[in-house]
């Protein structure tokens, strides 16, 4: 009775979630193969974050020519006999390689003998007291309105916290004709002698140092004043906000911009349950993966920033690699082949790790920007769940977050806990004076996405 | 070793209520539990105080429904007195929809066998037509033949239970010792000695109320706790305005304003997987229940294992062997918290159970089958 109507399964050799640097590089190779691939993506065009809207581009975007070099990364992806299906959302995916999938308010499924997951990364929560007001935003979702909608923010910006993009964002905005009115970073200043002892790091990703450098100056040249080691941030304002304070000063502001780097989104491979490890350099959650992307689990591999963080290029290596392991998993090409079309790809894939250390030293968010020290900053915004709150039910004896969520209903509206996942866990870890690794971290659950009843028991909404 | 009035080994709502209803009686009892992950039927419940349909061929499964629903008000009130956590308990009665006409057929045999096992002790119920059953519950779909009715159910948010459980524990003086297994059991007489992680523990009194893990515990303490898992998955859509009136078996509206579905049954071992065909099936039966929940959006969902003994009939024990050793077992957390708290605890607390829970001892279970 349930099926009646609902649609056949599609059957692929590769389904890979999600169409950044690393999803598009896998299907590109996994095409190229002759693997019958199918890419499944949230936005309306490949791209994936950092390439978001990359077609519609002009030749002088302010957003610059790291931008623009993914049309032709993108241009290859669409030529690559892949099966792009845009503007569809992976809701739930069961472990013997059946996707289910949702688009246009229809729910189908996929059914495919192996699964790449490339969901990137998702900027970490910087949870300062304010940052539920209007106005504040992280500085991502500004890039992507610039990105999407050429929208360009009015009055008078601050961009708060640190990481790369914060700058990247600012420089993109004072190009586009909105200059920001300050930067205040909240590294402490012991990374830049965390960093500085990092020589061979430093060598490594001299190149990326050289562009962070020339932002600054060109941020410099724009008039915009940068305060390093910001303590003790802090939004203001009634109805929405009105300016920013920190320990020491005070600046009136219409749109607060934050940011402190970015975080695995790991949502899918914990749902799968599959094997992670806490990484201690990067303060995240990453799955344990082997040499080509596999998971703990057979058939489910991850490629990209959502194995941990290492920047655009090496998630398309990664991706490279991880659609030949798929290749050779499923008898496409022999592992001699597999070996020997991966040497390169693992050569590249190394020197980009080995600049990365330098950057995980720089760019480490302070200890304040991890844990509220504030019991009334919003920790959960769906269920409107203050850091007090999580405190008293670690208090109470929950020793991690499912307990809390249990105990709190954090975690429970419709972000499902991504966004607050790692603030409850550091909480809990802080109270009970434990590591975040030995508190754990949500089991997600389907869906991952919400979808409607309608979309789920197979009917059509309009009639 | 840490000494204490009582053990009680599970935190979930069944070794919760005992172990705040020992508290009560002013016993100073400690409290076993898990970590962070674990399987936890307690939070996976749907949140039925449930009578109408438990007990059939069982009547004193059904008396013990009964008067736990009527313990519920005042065990919801006394809760949210000493802990400030409001439960939810609501008592408008409930219904369990038939979407044929072989369903509704079936059900009424059903209803009417309760009420003949219920001897003076009665039970009311009455099934309603499409037409009643609408003006109860406005916006069911045309799929809907009829349903049973009884005043007797109501449901109330089974994680706020916990949580005030686990509150009113602990204010009422009862040690919460979480992130602990039993490693080790040594059982005398009214003299029970546990290794609990890295600590030596002792009481008197020990009541096994750790779920699943029973079937392995209770042996050690000369008890039978033959139970298994059965898997359930439920579906929570956003919020909607508050428009149901009153539960039904497998859809039911929070008091946030979030519509719950589930009751699915899957028997699968120990695996708490989501599955798409069943999930489809629940979230097909719920628009054809009530047609206004299509557009809804699901935000979360769920599996988790209910604690089934054989015939679905809690065991409740005592140990011959060695006095003072009591299990509860069962899949109805929320719907017996009112005996669990108010009658049962106060059973342990005096020493031993009162003769009338005869019927549900694992003992049952050994009379020879027959070939």
């Amino acid at each position: 009775m349930p099926d009646d109507g609902a649609p056949m399964p599609v059957t692929a050799d590769l389904a890979i979630v999600g169409a950044g640097p690393a999803g598009m590089a896998a299907a590109c190779v996994a095409a190229e193969l002759g693997l019958a691939t199918v890419v499944i993506d949230e936005q309306p065009a490949p791209g994936g974050q950092i390439y978001r809207g990359v077609e519609r581009a002009l030749p002088d975007s302010p957003l610059g020519p790291d931008y623009l070099a993914g049309r032709e990364v993108v241009a290859a992806f669409r030529a690559c006999g892949a099966e792009y299906r845009p503007e569809t959302a992976v809701w739930h995916i069961d472990p013997d390689g059946t996707l289910a999938v949702m688009a246009g308010g229809h729910s189908d499924t996929v059914a495919a003998r192996h699964v790449i997951l490339a969901t990137g990364a998702l900027e970490r929560p910087l949870p300062i007291p304010g940052w539920t007001l209007p106005g504040v935003m992280t500085a991502g979702a500004a890039q992507i309105l610039l990105k999407t909608a050429d929208l360009v923010p009015d009055g008078r910006a601050v961009l708060a916290g640190q990481g790369p993009l914060l700058y990247l964002a600012a420089a993109q905005l004072a190009r586009a004709g909105a200059t920001p009115a300050a930067i205040l970073e909240t590294a402490p200043h012991a990374n830049y002698h965390a960093a500085a002892r990092r020589v061979g790091a430093a060598w490594a990703c001299r190149r990326d140092i050289a562009k962070g450098l020339a932002l600054i100056r060109e941020l410099r040249r724009a008039g915009v004043p940068i305060r390093r080691g910001v303590r003790g941030l802090r939004a203001v304002g009634r109805e929405r906000v009105e300016g920013v304070a920190w320990d020491g000063g005070e600046l009136a502001a219409d749109l607060v911009l934050v940011h402190d780097g970015v975080i695995p989104d790991t949502q899918i491979a914990r749902a799968l349950a599959v094997a992670h490890e806490w990484d201690d350099a990067q303060l995240c959650w990453r799955p344990v993966l082997d040499e080509w992307g596999g998971t703990s689990a057979p058939r489910i591999a991850v490629a990209g920033d959502g194995g941990g963080i290492a920047g655009a290029a090496a998630a398309a290596l990664s991706g490279r690699l991880a659609a030949l392991g798929a290749a050779a998993a499923l008898g496409h090409i022999d592992t001699a082949e597999r070996d020997r079309r991966a040497a390169p790809i693992r050569a590249g894939l190394a020197r980009e790790r080995a600049a990365r250390g330098f950057l995980d030293a720089l760019c480490r968010p302070a200890r304040e920007a991890l844990v509220p020290a504030d019991d009334t900053v919003t920790v959960c915004r769906c269920e409107e769940v203050t850091a007090g709150g999580i405190r008293r039910a670690a208090r109470l004896g929950a020793q991690g977050p499912n307990q809390a969520k249990a105990f709190t209903r954090c975690g429970m509206g419709p972000c499902q806990g991504r966004l607050c996942g790692p603030l409850v866990a550091a909480i809990i870890a802080d109270e009970h004076g434990l590591s975040p690794e030995a508190v754990g971290t949500y089991r997600p659950r389907a869906p991952y996405k919400p979808i409607t009843l309608a979309a789920l028991a197979g009917l059509r909404e309009d009639p | 070793m840490r000494r204490f009035d009582a053990i009680v080994i599970g935190g979930g709502l069944v070794g919760a209520a005992i172990a705040y209803g020992l508290a009560r009686e002013g016993m100073v009892p400690a409290l076993i539990d898990e970590g962070d992950i674990a399987y936890r039927a307690s939070r996976g419940n749907f949140g039925l105080v449930w009578v109408q349909s438990k007990g059939l061929g069982a009547p004193h499964y059904q008396r013990w429904t009964r008067r736990s629903a009527e313990e519920w008000p005042a065990l919801a009130a006394e809760l949210f007195a000493r802990t400030g956590v409001a439960v939810g308990h609501e008592r408008p009665g409930g219904v369990h929809l038939c979407l044929s006409r072989a369903e509704f057929a079936e059900r009424r045999v059903r209803m009417e066998q309760m009420r003949r096992e219920s001897g003076n002790f009665g039970f009311d119920y009455r099934m309603l037509g499409h037409d009643e059953v609408a003006a109860l519950l406005p916006g069911i779909g045309p799929a809907v033949v009829g349903a049973s009715f009884t005043a007797y159910d109501g449901h109330a948010n089974s994680l706020a239970l916990l949580h005030a459980l686990h509150r009113g524990f602990v204010g009422r003086g009862g040690v919460y010792l979480p992130n602990r297994t039993i490693t080790e059991a040594v059982a005398a007489p009214r003299d029970f000695r546990l290794g609990a992680g890295a600590e030596e523990i002792g009481a008197p009194v020990v009541v096994l109320a750790a779920g699943l893990g029973n079937a392995a515990l209770a042996p050690r303490f000369g008890l039978s706790a033959p139970v298994r898992p059965q898997r359930g998955q439920i579906l929570v859509t956003e919020r909607a305005g508050r428009v149901m009136a009153m539960p039904t078996t497998t859809v039911r509206q929070t008091l946030e304003g979030g519509i719950m579905i589930g009751d699915s049954q899957e028997d699968v071992g120990f695996d708490t997987g989501q599955r798409i065909d069943v999930m489809r099936a629940m979230a097909h039966r719920a628009v054809l229940s009530f047609p206004w929940l299509a557009g809804l959006q699901i935000v979360r969902a769920w599996a988790a294992l209910r604690v089934m003994p054989p015939d679905g009939v809690p065991i409740y024990d005592q140990s011959e062997r060695f006095p003072g050793a009591f299990t509860a077992n069962c899949h109805s957390g929320v719907t017996l918290t009112g005996v669990h708290a108010n009658v049962f605890a106060p059973m342990v607390a005096a020493g031993a159970l009162d003769p009338a829970l005869a019927p549900f001892s694992a003992r049952r279970f050994d009379v020879p089958q027959a070939a």
